[in-house]
């Protein structure tokens, strides 16, 4: 518990703001970086691991971007203090599921982390509220410069940053919007949305990332490749790309409050409002689909009893391994639903 | 382009196949590529692209030429033919030990094999990408031209050293 009490039970970057704030969860932008003179990590002697986390930590605090931040050694971590890493999304699966000797560096306002020893030596990433593509960018080079200074990024004139799967060679650059589509996927257009943006070389994940399952109909979108355009055109790439989604959902929204549909789409909102206000046990999963319609309603209008920042904290705070951090113990499965349920009745009052 | 194997859909999967010097195109959509091991994993909401060069891998293994199956990196000793079977490069050297096969397969997953973002030496990065100093290599100087124009000159000269700089920086004048 010692790491989760070192962070704050309230997150900066899920405060709403930006354009579409009841769409547009939060921004994120990640390099993957290699050192110069090691194998990739998988390929790596564990000495060499241990030397790479000692050079890289060192860098982070260095850099002077991680002041009063967070310095954490995975083996040093227990089963729920990951989890707790990974739902905050600073960490992923694989960097905390790893034996290798991996890391992470958090800033104090959780908005830089570097993971090291994941697939590459370094992801670098920010993470920033709302809709914020060139704010997260800017962020993410200033991080990227730091750390590129102090060590010997593998680099080479032809493919640009060298990382050990092809997908990521080039400016190694991933820009992604966490954005909530709940009236594409109730409609059934969705199949149709993730095909199209596959053809803008745009890829559509789970809410934690690669190899997840979409939860509560929030969706990571990001682009699928990261050689032959600059950094910029990435970015400007990607704003069109949510922009358009964002008209796609909007007009799904107008339809469903059309005709017979209106009354089918209330229906369904009051109804998720009322199991999320009476429920006495309530699973992660349904607690994700329904505040999802729940968020839909108070976005078309209807009184929710909350505002956009608090559906964030909230669908954040839900999280299996929050509701144990929240709770300040571990948490049988069936408690943490019990303790789901009384604190969502709490907060919908 | 409808998929050359139902006839129905768009195709959205390309996949080009070298064997015995015999060039082979096929287009497929989402369907009858995943019924051939190279879904987007559409059907399921969430895919993600190192899944098709995965499955690919391995679609492309029995094909490898014996050249091919015995190559190795100079600097990790990684054989080309487990790079096929695990979609992970050894080191930063693998880069250059199979550039041409590489370069192949860029094209393929990026549809480019050439980096045109910033570049990166000696632990400095450049400001700007060779296409981003072009682009705006192209839209400052039409702001000279119109600031020539309207006689604004003060402004045109500065302009002119931001051409000159940028010249410099995307390689062109």
């Amino acid at each position: 518990m010692d790491v989760i009490k070192a962070f704050r039970p309230y997150v900066t970057w899920a405060n709403a703001r930006g354009a579409w704030p009841e769409m547009i969860f939060s921004t994120r932008v990640r390099f993957a970086r290699n050192l110069e003179g090691f194998s990739f990590p998988n390929r790596s002697e564990p000495r060499q691991l241990a030397e790479i986390r000692r050079l890289a930590m060192r860098a982070a605090r260095e850099s002077g971007l991680f002041t009063r931040g967070h310095f954490i050694k995975t083996e040093a971590l227990s089963g729920l203090e990951k989890r707790f890493l990974v739902e905050r999304h600073h960490v992923s699966h694989s960097l905390v599921a790893s034996v290798l000797a991996s890391a992470a560096a958090v800033s104090n306002d959780e908005d830089l982390s570097v993971m090291v020893n994941e697939e590459d030596h370094l992801r670098l990433q920010c993470l920033t509220a709302g809709f914020a593509i060139e704010e997260a960018f800017r962020s993410a080079l200033k991080l990227d410069e730091a750390l590129g200074r102090a060590l010997p990024f593998a680099y080479g004139a032809k493919f640009g940053f060298l990382t050990a799967c092809p997908t990521n060679v080039g400016t190694g650059m991933r820009v992604s919007c966490l954005a909530h589509l709940p009236a594409l996927s109730r409609l059934g257009s969705m199949a149709q949305v993730l095909e199209n943006l596959s053809h803008l070389g745009v890829t559509a994940r789970g809410i934690y990332g690669e190899g997840t399952y979409v939860l509560g109909d929030f969706y990571q979108i990001s682009n699928a490749t990261c050689l032959g355009r600059s950094e910029e055109e990435l970015c400007q790439n990607m704003d069109r790309v949510i922009r358009n989604l964002i008209r796609q959902e909007i007009a799904a929204r107008e339809a469903m409050l059309k005709g017979r549909l209106k009354l089918k789409t209330e229906d369904a909102v009051y109804r998720a409002l009322g199991l999320l206000k009476h429920a006495r046990s309530l699973s992660y999963e349904e607690f994700m689909q329904n505040i999802s319609l729940a968020r839909m309603g108070a976005a078309m209008g209807w009184d929710m009893g909350l505002d956009f920042s608090t559906f964030n904290q909230v669908t954040l705070l839900m999280q299996p391994a929050h509701i144990q951090a929240a709770a300040g113990r571990a948490l049988t499965p069936e408690e943490r639903d019990a303790f789901r349920a009384e604190y969502t009745r709490k907060k919908l009052g | 382009m409808l998929c050359e194997e139902c006839h129905k859909a768009n195709a959205v999967v390309f996949l080009k196949l070298a064997v015995n010097n015999k060039v082979t195109e096929t287009h497929l959509c989402p369907a009858c590529a995943a019924r051939k091991g190279m879904g987007l994993g559409l059907e399921t909401g969430a895919f993600n692209i190192s899944d098709i060069v995965g499955n690919m891998s391995g679609y492309f293994k029995d094909f490898l030429p014996a050249e091919r199956r015995t190559l190795r990196c100079g600097g990790c000793g990684l054989k080309y033919a487990d790079f096929k079977e695990t979609g992970r490069l050894g080191c930063p050297e693998c880069y250059s030990s199979f550039e041409p096969q590489l370069t192949e397969l860029m094209s393929r997953i990026h549809g480019a094999s050439q980096h045109t973002g910033r570049a990166y030496a000696g632990g400095a990065f450049s400001k700007l990408s060779k296409t981003e100093a072009a682009r705006r290599l192209t839209e400052t100087r039409a702001e000279l031209k119109a600031a020539v124009a309207r006689e604004d000159f003060e402004a045109a000269a500065r302009l002119r050293d931001s051409i000159k700089e940028l010249g410099a920086r995307s390689g062109r004048h």
